[in-house]
């Protein structure tokens, strides 16, 4: 049994089986070796080891012995990279948008994570081990988000990312805008949310947001003085779970990350949060980040953006490639992501590409190319201290890649997360056969159980099975689902 | 008298002088009407055959006039030093609909898709907007033709094979009508019933070309001129092929039957499920141009390189195939899609021929797809591999002309890189 | 037909002719094989059911004279079937359509603003979307239900019945299902809170995704128990203080909050059971599970969290039309496969159960799925006791309900062989003591509408 899950097949065994496959992961160190180490640290090691520890790195170096009972993997020819972080993205969750009012902070990706989401696998055979799951953003004030390793067989709760800190989605531009007239009774997808129908109203609606906040933070203030002071027969205030994220944020205790285009718009949310006194964390698509880098860099916003999609949208006209390099040399971290909308059949891509072409349209060398998938959103989501390079001390949460990661030619080995292997080709390709096997026996079985065909009445809508992950083809901010 | 004869002839030499200077200028400024181009120092990978190490491509009047490693200069030919850089085939995307839109999400942009099932008369090359930005951005890439296509309805119109450089779609144009779109995936869908009798309301349309083309033909009194039937005639007789977009296994089975059927050439997009039917293909010769490579499956159960490997299966199949895109905005990520199959399993030889010289063989095109004396000079100077992405294209060659990668990008990227 | 039997249905059919209000009151079964479902089985034994209540169970009980005499040989009794969660007796949720739809509710109609007045603020939290805690189930039955005939003809002579529309949807009641008045239906309410993730207005409401629904759960739960210490903080100091405001909808979750009602939440797959294992424990009260196809796989988890489920007996069915080009995934394949295995894990990890009919088209096809289950490894007194004793007890009527002793309610099945064979046929079912014989020939009984909220698997589709 491979200490480790590779495909849906044995996902429903490997969860099964977990308390014994973990316990001896986490028991026998591992040994990666003969590989080229790019540490996006500290420069690249040839001829490299990685000795794994009880899920963290121990050491890197050459020439590592391997100690008494390790996995001894051999990556001869292949190249080792930290395991890539994607700084925004919409999988492994049910459900991620709350679309009927402009302030949705109550609402939370983490009450809806769906751990048994194929994009999940799909993402780790692209090197990706942590994501930060987002609310949309159809709302000027979006939802509380989640950031999540990719431990594929795990339960929901186990994906969570401990100790990151949490985050809260906002979003600004054409997205949040909608039609301001009541909609038509029978007319459906259409809704009002006023006052939204300008970029003005959407500044309006966040500044009374936080105004609220703040009156909020007040009352409790004043509740905690007077039942400190020995008050009698105290009510506290109603709590408000729409409030207490955006009181976070007011105490620097959730990050915010605001989705933007313009220039304009993002000058706009830097001065609003200087005005109530917290920082943006990132800044998403942030499309015309390069025209107001300057800005973006004072503030010490971060920056995550594509690697070249554009002109889909109005705002995205003067997308363009260069941005994150120019956003890089006025001082900007910059991240790329993917803002993966799970699809069947739909547009697809790995970040470790983006990372490529990034090499085409500035003057970054390789490692700072690497930086943008790897330690820059790492430090975007404030988990650099545990992933993001390869270090001793930090999470054994490793890419390992045929050829080097930013060739059009290499593809993803094995990828492994706490130091397990959560992902592995040659075992995936090997696991084929016996998924397609089981399908088969099941047909087979049903169709002897009841040899007349199927039950008489087919299963109401609602009430049979769903499974999870079958979902109409959605679009992401490109509308890349292709139907 | 004479004395005016001297000034007039004085004049006219000045002037002829004159005129030729400004032509010049003229040509060095939009590069039109030039005649000698030389690229020399250069690997010249010229797809069709082996490559040249230190080869010399001579280039007259938009074709390739010569090849080779030691090929006679021309004297007053505009000279490229190629040396330390690479020479290869403008690449072609086969499937587009690059020049009739320009931003996905306002509607006014759009022109590919019109109303209506049956347009065979609409040509994509009537609607194809020459200034969009799309098109710099694209070449910039080492793209230098693309298939654009209409799309929408059942037959949606001719596609137009382009050039991506030229003021005029009649400086553009490789194939005003490269070939006619029908949407044969949208014929499916809903009861059985209803499939089989869309499938037969188009082949009675077809069916109606075929009696109108009898009738023009023997001039038979009382034909009005029906536009829409007429655009057929080519088709049927086997002039134009048709580009069928297909997806799944049972779209490619009765596409190739209703071919069978209706005597057409054919040519499949799209056909993600192709690698169910590679016995089909072979056997009818149908070649397929393949939408983008990287493409999540269609289905939970499927591997999650379902859509990495479909090139390699028809490879191996020995049916022919070609790369595209699908739309502008996309157009320039052609070489990453080709070289993602290459690193499941598809020859890199290969990825580069399925994005210059199949597609070109596909769509009937002799005169584009390598760089051999004869054809068209469509030209990247490359500074490596141009599948990898951190190559640059430091020079390009379209019809014969040497074009700028300079593009809405690059100059953004000046102006504000340069704010203070 | 033998003698006795024939004597029989003519005394009843007299005594139907000659008034309602001279129908038996006593009855005696004897000879019969007693399956009480409480204490082993008797094999040759006597019921006396006396004033719509069980006065004596035994081998050797004395019958009185005026009791009406049933030959029970060949035959046996059970308790009464119990379906845990339905909407039987409810008028109001007959579908017009298939069964299982989730009907949406219409937005309350909004008075057209007059030109030029401010647009309508967006519906929030404390506008109480989709919540209707002051309906109880128990207010809405009727006896004049066309479906009650057919339950009982199955055997089933109580349910547990809930309003069935809203994201908060009432409260149900367990009620027995005949009657003359409404009213006597009853047995006790409230009973539950029967709660659905459902999407109710096509997102144009809030809430209209699953996490908004989750979110504006927590919200209220949370507003329902501060409402109580609001309003307990004023009254202890009227004078100088502002009161809370009324609110219908909190007021109407008391029971809840004080614990005496649990919390009903739908769980069909292990990620949803696993969820809201969690948000039931995060909301503080008690609650129920029900769905609960995919409880195979973390039976042990259910059992750690002591949360009792409710477990639909509606296996997950092959749909009619299957494309063989487009074939369904192993996901799918292993889960019906497996759901008919969840009863019995669930026994082996000791999570108490019970069965419902979650919409099925027949009742007769619920018990043909209940041995699915039996099949599958359950022990048939366990299948049993999850559709009498253990609803009894999750619900609180154990006293009264559940098995067949002496004081309960006498609520009966009278069958000629084991109630979950297939070639069993039911002769007479008793409910509150009244005495119904089930036709020969059953006719075709007519379907039972789903409980809404188990549609709980469509928010996760309706706002894509």
């Amino acid at each position: 049994m491979t200490t480790g899950i590779s495909s849906i097949a044995l996902a429903a065994f490997a969860v099964a089986l977990l308390p014994a496959v973990a316990l001896a992961a986490s028991v026998n160190p591992v040994l990666i070796k003969n590989a080229t180490i790019l540490t996006v640290s500290h420069g690249v090691i040839r001829n490299g080891s990685i000795l794994v520890r009880d899920g963290k790195i121990a050491e890197v170096g050459q020439n590592i012995a391997a100690p008494a009972g390790a996995t001894v993997i051999d990556a001869s020819g292949q190249f080792i990279m930290p395991g890539i972080i994607d700084a925004h993205s919409h999988i492994a969750c049910d459900i991620f948008h709350e679309t009927t009012l402009p302030v949705t902070s109550m609402t939370a990706i983490e009450d809806a994570i769906n751990p048994t989401d194929i994009a999940i696998y799909r993402e780790l055979a692209g090197g990706v081990t942590a994501v930060n799951i987002a609310h949309g953003s159809g709302n000027p004030v979006g939802g509380m988000d989640a950031t999540i390793k990719l431990r594929w067989g795990k339960t929901a709760k186990e994906l969570l990312f401990e100790g990151a800190k949490p985050g809260l989605k906002m979003a600004l531009g054409e997205n949040p805008k909608s039609a301001a007239d009541p909609p038509p009774p029978d007319v459906p997808g259409r809704y009002s949310r006023y006052p939204l129908q300008t970029r003005m109203g959407v500044e309006a609606v966040i500044r009374q947001a936080f105004t609220e906040a703040r009156e909020y933070m007040k009352e409790w203030d004043e509740y905690k003085r007077k039942a400190a002071g020995g008050g009698r027969n105290l009510l506290p205030p109603r709590k408000d779970l729409k409030l207490e994220p955006l009181a976070e944020v007011l105490r620097d205790e959730r990050l915010v990350h605001v989705h933007c285009y313009r220039a304009d718009e993002i000058l706009m949310i830097l001065r609003l949060a200087d005005d109530f006194n917290f920082k943006i964390a990132t800044l998403i698509h942030v499309a015309e980040g390069y025209k107001v880098a300057k800005e973006i860099a004072a503030h010490a916003a971060g920056a995550t953006a594509f690697a070249d999609r554009w002109a889909y949208k109005f705002e995205a006209w003067d997308g363009m490639p260069y941005n994150a390099a120019i956003m890089t040399a006025k001082g900007v971290l910059v991240s790329l992501n993917s803002d993966r909308v799970p699809s069947e059949g739909g547009g697809w891509s790995w970040l470790a590409r983006d990372a490529a072409k990034m090499l085409k349209y500035s003057n970054l060398s390789d490692e700072d190319a690497l930086r943008l998938i790897t330690l820059n959103p790492a430090k975007q989501l404030q988990i650099d201290q545990r992933v993001g390079s390869i270090d001793p001390g930090k999470d054994a949460d490793l890419t390992i890649f045929d050829k080097h990661p930013l060739s059009n030619y290499a593809k993803v080995t094995k990828v492994l997360i706490d130091g397990e292997v959560y992902f592995d080709r040659e075992q995936d390709l090997k696991n084929r056969g016996a998924l397609a096997k089981e399908v088969q026996e099941l047909m087979e079985k049903e169709k002897k159980a009841a040899p007349r065909g199927p039950a008489a009445a087919p299963p109401a809508p609602g009430t049979g099975p769903a499974p999870p992950t079958r979902r109409r083809p959605r679009q992401n901010e490109t509308g890349e689902v292709l139907q | 008298m004479k004395r005016r004869l001297v000034v007039l002839l004085i004049l006219s030499v000045a002037f002829t002088l004159a005129a030729s200077c400004l032509g010049q200028a003229g040509s060095a400024k939009t590069g039109a009407a030039e005649d000698l181009l030389v690229i020399r120092g250069g690997t010249v990978h010229t797809v069709s055959g082996k490559d040249i190490p230190n080869g010399t491509v001579v280039v007259k009047n938009g074709s390739i006039v010569a090849v080779g490693a030691s090929v006679a200069i021309p004297p007053g030919a505009r000279m490229i030093d190629a040396r330390g850089l690479h020479v290869y085939p403008g690449m072609i995307d086969a499937r587009n609909n690059m020049g009739l839109t320009e931003i996905g999400s306002v509607r006014e942009t759009s022109d590919y898709a019109e109303l209506g099932d049956f347009n065979p008369h609409l040509t994509a090359a009537s609607a194809i907007n020459p200034a969009s930005e799309h098109i710099a951005v694209t070449r910039a890439n080492g793209i230098t033709t693309v298939l654009s296509c209409p799309s929408g309805g059942i037959i949606s119109g001719q596609a137009a094979l382009i050039n991506l450089a030229g003021w005029t779609i009649d400086e553009m144009a490789v194939r005003k009508s490269a070939g006619m779109i029908i949407n044969f995936s949208s014929l499916r869908g809903g009861a059985s019933s209803a499939e089989s009798r869309r499938v037969a309301e188009l082949r009675e349309f077809l069916e109606k070309a075929r009696h109108y083309a009898q009738a023009r033909a023997a001039e038979a009194p009382d034909t009005k001129r029906d536009l829409k039937l007429e655009a057929l005639i080519p088709l049927i007789k086997g002039d134009m092929p048709a580009l069928l977009s297909v997806s799944s296994a049972r779209d490619i089975r009765s596409a190739i039957e209703f071919a069978d059927k209706e005597k057409i050439k054919i040519v499949l997009t799209g056909a993600d499920e192709a690698w169910k039917e590679t016995d089909l293909l072979k056997k009818k010769n149908v070649p397929v141009i393949l939408g983008p490579t990287f493409e999540s499956p269609r289905r939970e159960d499927e591997p999650y390189d379902r859509a990495f490997t479909t090139a390699t299966d028809l490879y191996k199949a020995g049916i022919k195939f070609a790369f595209s895109t699908r739309r502008a905005s996309s157009a320039r990520d052609l070489p990453c899609q080709a070289a993602h199959a290459a690193a499941f399993g598809l020859p890199e030889e290969e990825a580069l021929k399925a994005v210059t010289l199949y597609p070109a063989e596909i769509l009937g095109v002799k005169e584009l797809g390598s760089i051999d004396a004869g054809k068209m000079a469509n030209l990247i100077v490359t500074d490596g591999d141009p599948l990898e992405s951190r190559t640059q294209v430091k020079h390009l060659v379209i019809h014969g002309r040497v074009t700028s990668t300079e593009n809405k990008h690059t100059q953004l990227y000046r102006k504000y890189m340069a704010r203070p | 037909m033998n003698r006795p039997f024939l004597a029989l249905i003519v005394a009843l059919l007299l005594a139907a002719a000659v008034a309602r209000a001279e129908e038996p009151q006593y009855f005696a079964i004897r000879n019969a094989r007693i399956v009480p479902g409480r204490g082993s089985a008797i094999e040759n034994g006597v019921v006396v059911i006396h004033d719509g209540l069980i006065a004596a169970v035994g081998a050797n009980t004395i019958i009185p004279p005026a009791a009406l005499m049933i030959d029970g040989k060949g035959l046996t009794v059970y308790p009464g079937l119990i379906d845990a969660l339905s909407t039987l007796g409810l008028a109001e949720a007959a579908p017009a359509t298939t069964p299982g739809t989730a009907r949406t509710v219409a937005p309350p109609p909004s008075t057209p603003s007059p030109p030029g007045a401010e647009p309508q603020p967006p519906q929030g939290p404390e506008d109480r979307p989709h919540t209707t805690p002051w309906v109880c189930a128990a207010d809405l039955v009727s006896p004049a239900d066309p479906r009650l005939g057919a339950a009982r003809a199955a055997g089933f002579t109580s349910a547990m019945v809930v309003p069935p529309r809203g994201n908060i949807a009432g409260y149900g009641a367990l009620i027995n299902l005949a009657g003359e008045r409404p009213g006597q239906m009853v047995v006790k309410t409230p009973v539950a809170l029967y709660t659905t993730f459902t999407v109710m207005a096509n997102w144009r409401r809030y809430p209209g995704s699953l996490i908004g629904i989750i979110a504006y759960l927590k919200q209220t739960f949370m507003d329902a128990r501060y409402y109580q210490q609001a309003w307990a903080a004023y009254r202890a100091e009227v004078n100088g203080n502002r009161r809370p405001a009324h609110d219908r909808a909190l007021e109407g979750l008391e029971p809840v909050v004080a614990g005496r009602a649990p919390v009903l939440l739908a769980a069909q797959t292990e990620v949803q059971i696993r969820r809201y294992l969690e948000l039931g424990r995060q909301f503080g009260l008690p609650f129920l599970l029900y769905g609960v196809h995919e409880g195979y796989t973390v039976a042990p988890v259910i059992a750690q969290s002591r949360a009792p489920v409710l477990v639909s007996a509606k296996w997950p069915a092959r749909a009619r039309e299957l494309d063989p080009e487009n074939p369904e995934s192993l996901r799918t394949l292993r889960l019906r496969d497996r759901a008919p295995s969840t009863p019995v894990a669930l026994e082996k990890a000791g999570v108490r159960f019970a069965f419902y009919s979650d919409g099925i088209s027949s009742y007769k096809e619920m018990l043909r799925n209940v041995k699915k289950a039996i099949d599958a490894g359950l022990p048939a007194e366990a299948a049993l006791r999850a559709l009498t004793l253990t609803p009894a007890q999750l619900f609180g009527v154990a006293d009264s309900l559940g098995s067949i002793e002496p004081g309960k309610i006498a609520n009966l099945v009278v069958a000629d062989g084991d109630l979950f064979a297939e070639k069993t046929r039911i002769k007479y079912v008793f409910v509150d003591g009244k005495m119904f014989t089930v036709p020969e020939g059953e006719a075709r009984p007519e379907s039972a509408p789903a409980v809404a909220g188990t549609g709980a698997r469509k928010t996760n589709r309706e706002v894509n």
